[in-house]
């Protein structure tokens, strides 16, 4: 079974709307130069595990609190026995939101048709265009898969949302437009502002996120907050 | 920082230049402290003696003659007044005369310190900054504070200070009550008529008006009162003078409001006022039939009832300006919201938006308060965390709400560890030695009761005028119904030494903690009936006193303190956590912190809070909506509140999310830190060393991958 690297019981931050517990699943076939959780993809066997039978056992005191469980990474897709892992959230009372990067269609799909999830956040990097999208990603990406895994989300039926972390140096206005542009209707979005601290690529460690003021007036501009 | 004057070493005095003029007997010039400089005479010091102190005249004379002897014998040219006294005090001392000397001694502080003050940052308080306006409070506070301990309290309670076995918090401000909390509806009522006021002004007819008085009243109080001055309900009290304006005109005083009060750092001791507001979505129910008073102090013809939606627009306003922060984004410090959540909010139209609303703020800024008022409960809150539970004297006073005005009187906090270091294990040693300990506390409250009763009996000519004037025909301090606060630090710390765990290590430490409260409550109310006081339990919010009463305890009890300080020992940065309170770095959630810290909360009856950390996490607004609706529903805790922290750049301006070392845009060092302290967001540049190591501690709900222990 994979092996859970990380574990937070209560998360105000996962899941619009909802008091929730997050886990996370190690390894990723992305390497977003920004990325913060890095220990998941490089140092994983020297991370403490976490048994799923102990988390939900640990988990049920707090149920009349918890809204649900979010499963991050990593990118969680990659775990073969994720359906097992979220029926076996859903059996202990919690209903499940999926974090991904969407590069695993045929996996969301079966999430789907097992009506696994109440809902879904993906990371979709960058506008839909290759050479950013692999900047972004950190690899190349076959955007026709992160096509697909957008139309399955958006058809699903369920809540989800669509997430992009900004920096000035990797997003321009444009791109960011562009970004909304592809999204378009229907779908929460949501931008996250690049953060300095201890990223995937030391070098980025230099560079700023947008300034508060910037980042207000982006959100504002595109209709996002 | 960091640089000391250096003191003149060579004083090129004056009085050189006439020192031949004079011959008296002792060729001896003497500097007195009414700014002259007179020549020697023996006399005074027998005039002195006799005037202070029991002593005799042929014993008071013979003291004058050794002193003159002595001065005689140093050869000196001049002499100043409190040398002299010094003298006298050593020859009285000599005497075995011990309470002359008391009764002679001289209030004040050594040159050295005096120039310490003036050029280094008290740090005891953050709120008060570093100025001449601040050094001038801090050397008053000085003098009262010997003088307190010398004269208004007996000795068995000034040692206990002393040593640290319990705490009298703000003794520099011996002569006033230490909170208040207080209805808009005096001012609105009455306009602002206050005791040797320049001039007097009628009630109000306007809401900018209304403000104006609001700030010169809360102006007024702070220089009555050490600490908090709180205000009820006040968008509701706000509401008839609203019906005119527009929604933008409603924006406009709220910020006037907000800024006011987050700018009054001009005020004594360059301290901002400690200020509160309270908050309600609904009409509490114990004010909707009552009569409003409006434009003039004119009663409306309506009663508050009906002013719902006018309230509800202020509220609204209120959380947009501290949502926007100041100037530069940062969230404003004072005055502090908190928001009442009630029964009755849940069935108040248009509550989830507002509850939306004050979570975005709480998020964003972490400004908003969340009171909970299960039940029929109804509290007036203040201070870091105090508050006043309305009883039916209360309520009926409701009917007329400026009568509503509520005061700690002091505080009094017990240093728990020490009890139990000194417990050596023993059950019935520890529960015994809280209970002789409370008993000290009440006797120094009952000491400072005295002491301000006859302050202010002395009545409208006397040092408290403003407290005794009487527009209602009450006083306007009611000493008769002041609380008397009994607070602790460092259960955790009692606790560990006790049974050998802290509070968040087991089901068995966690009851003997509440064990521990539960008794120190039913003392509490015993001495009640026993004294005809009210003493109530208080969360002591500690700024200083956990670092105090650490240091205090490394010095006396180094052994057992060693094991259970906090923080760290090799920089001094050591405090006890502060009263009943977890571990601050306790892995535990906010779910379980808020459930199990709420255990004690019904225990304690005058206020309690638990703080959830953020960090630089920027929660979900309703994330945050749907946790404080479930702590209302699943909890007995009294109130919460959110601490993000944030950076701001002294170089760019820009504030950051998070504590870093440098601004994460200009990337400059030159930055200072924002989180909340005790009960109250402030800067990092201005906080004592205990603090700065808890904060280093604080668990912040942070995702962290843990790894593998080798």
């Amino acid at each position: 079974m994979t092996k859970i690297k990380g574990f937070i019981e209560t998360s105000f931050i996962d899941w619009p709307g909802k008091v929730c517990a997050v886990i996370f699943l190690p390894g990723c076939n992305f390497r977003c130069p920004f990325c913060h959780n890095h220990p998941l993809l490089q140092n994983q066997d020297k991370l403490q595990s976490f048994l799923l039978s102990d988390i939900l056992a640990r988990l049920n005191k707090f149920k009349q609190w918890l809204d649900g469980i979010c499963v991050s990474g990593g990118e969680p897709t990659l775990a073969p026995d994720l359906p097992d892992i979220l029926l076996k959230i859903r059996s202990a009372g919690f209903k499940v939101k999926l974090d991904t990067n969407g590069s695993r269609p045929q996996v969301l799909a079966n999430l789907f048709d097992q009506e696994l999830l109440d809902m879904v956040a993906m990371d979709v990097k960058a506008p839909l265009e290759q050479a950013k999208y692999n900047q972004c990603a950190g690899v190349m990406v076959d955007l026709d898969l992160i096509r697909q895994s957008i139309a399955l989300i958006k058809n699903s039926g369920i809540d989800h949302e669509f997430r992009m972390t900004v920096l000035p140096k990797f997003h321009s206005r444009q791109d960011i437009m562009l970004w909304v542009d592809n999204l378009s209707s229907g779908s929460s979005l949501k931008l996250q502002n690049f953060n300095p601290d201890d990223p995937l690529d030391p070098t980025l460690h230099q560079e700023s996120g947008f300034s508060p003021e910037e980042f207000v007036e982006l959100t504002k501009s595109i209709g996002l907050c | 920082m960091g640089v000391v004057m250096p003191l003149p070493t060579e004083r090129k005095s004056k009085i050189k230049s006439f020192s031949k003029a004079d011959s008296t007997d002792l060729a001896l010039f003497v500097r007195t402290s009414e700014e002259d400089i007179t020549g020697w005479n023996r006399q005074r010091i027998v005039d002195a003696l006799l005037r202070e102190t029991f002593v005799d005249p042929d014993t008071a004379d013979r003291i004058s003659l050794d002193v003159e002897k002595t001065i005689q014998n140093g050869a000196v040219k001049t002499v100043t007044g409190p040398l002299i006294r010094e003298l006298v005090n050593a020859k009285l001392l000599e005497l075995g005369l011990e309470d002359a000397r008391r009764m002679h001694t001289r209030l004040g502080m050594p040159l050295y310190d005096v120039n310490q003050l003036l050029v280094q940052h008290n740090k005891e308080n953050a709120n008060v900054p570093h100025g001449p306006e601040a050094t001038n409070l801090t050397l008053a506070e000085g003098i009262k504070k010997e003088y307190a301990l010398l004269h208004v309290f007996s000795d068995d309670v000034a040692d206990a200070h002393l040593k640290g076995d319990l705490h009298l918090h703000d003794l520099g401000f011996i002569d006033r009550p230490y909170c208040s909390g207080q209805s808009l509806e005096y001012i609105k009522k009455f306009g602002l008529n206050l005791p040797h006021g320049l001039s007097m002004a009628k009630p109000a007819k306007h809401a900018e008006v209304l403000l104006a008085h609001m700030v010169k009243f809360a102006a007024a109080l702070q220089s009555h009162f050490a600490g908090a001055i709180g205000w009820d309900a006040i968008n509701l009290f706000y509401a008839p003078y609203l019906e005119e304006l527009s929604d933008r005109d409603v924006k406009q005083l709220a910020q006037m409001l907000i800024f006011e009060f987050s700018q009054q750092a001009v005020a004594r001791g360059g301290q901002a006022i400690f200020s509160d507001i309270n908050i309600y979505w609904e009409v509490p129910k114990h004010f909707e039939n009552v009569p409003a008073i409006g434009p003039g102090g004119e009663y409306t013809g309506k009663t508050y009832g009906e002013y719902e939606k006018q309230a509800q627009r202020f509220a609204w306003a209120l959380f947009e300006v501290y949502k926007e922060g100041d100037a530069l984004g940062k969230p404003f410090f004072f005055p502090k919201p908190l928001v009442h959540i009630t029964e009755k909010l849940f069935k108040t139209e248009g509550h989830m938006d507002f509850l939306n609303h004050i979570c975005d703020v709480a998020a964003d800024k972490g400004n908003t308060y969340f009171v909970f008022d299960r039940g029929e409960t109804a509290k007036i809150s203040e201070c870091c965390r105090l508050s006043f539970k309305l009883e039916a004297s209360d309520l009926e006073d409701a009917k007329t709400p400026w009568r509503m005005r509520y005061s700690a009187l002091q505080n009094v906090t017990i240093n728990l560890p020490r009890l139990a270091y000194r417990a050596e294990g023993d059950d019935t040693q520890i529960f015994s030695l809280i209970t002789e300990q409370i008993k000290l506390a009440v006797k120094a409250h009952a000491q400072k009761k005295d002491f301000i009763g006859k302050l202010l009996a002395m009545g409208e000519g006397g040092p408290l005028s403003l407290l005794a004037m009487k527009l209602d025909g009450e006083e306007y301090l009611r000493l008769e119904r002041c609380s008397y606060l009994i607070g602790m630090v460092g259960l955790n710390e009692m606790v560990k030494v006790h049974i050998g765990q802290e509070l968040h290590e087991s089901d068995e430490a966690m009851k003997f903690g509440l064990k521990i409260i539960a008794h120190m409550n039913i003392v509490c109310n015993k001495m009640n009936e026993k004294n005809g006081m009210k003493f109530v339990l208080e969360q002591t919010p500690a700024e200083s006193t956990a670092y105090r009463f650490a240091k205090l305890d490394m010095a006396h009890f180094p052994k057992m303190a060693k094991k259970v300080v906090q923080g760290d020992l090799e920089k001094g940065e050591i405090y006890y956590t502060n009263s009943t309170l977890y571990h601050v770095g306790s892995t535990m959630n906010p779910i379980s912190r808020v459930e199990r810290e709420g255990l004690f909360h019904p225990l304690i009856e005058a206020g309690a809070i638990t703080h959830v950390w953020l960090g630089e996490a920027y929660p979900d607004k309703g994330a945050l909506t749907d946790f404080v609706i479930k702590t209302f529903r699943h909890t007995q805790n009294d109130q919460i509140a959110f601490s993000p922290e944030f950076t701001c750049c002294l170089d760019c301006g820009k504030t950051s999310r998070g504590l870093s070392q440098n601004c994460s845009y200009c990337k400059s060092e030159h930055v200072d830190g924002i989180t909340r302290i005790t009960g109250y967001f402030t800067k990092l540049s201005s906080w004592n060393k205990g603090k700065l190591g808890e904060l280093r501690e604080r668990y912040r709900n942070e995702k962290r991958f843990v790894e593998k222990a080798v």
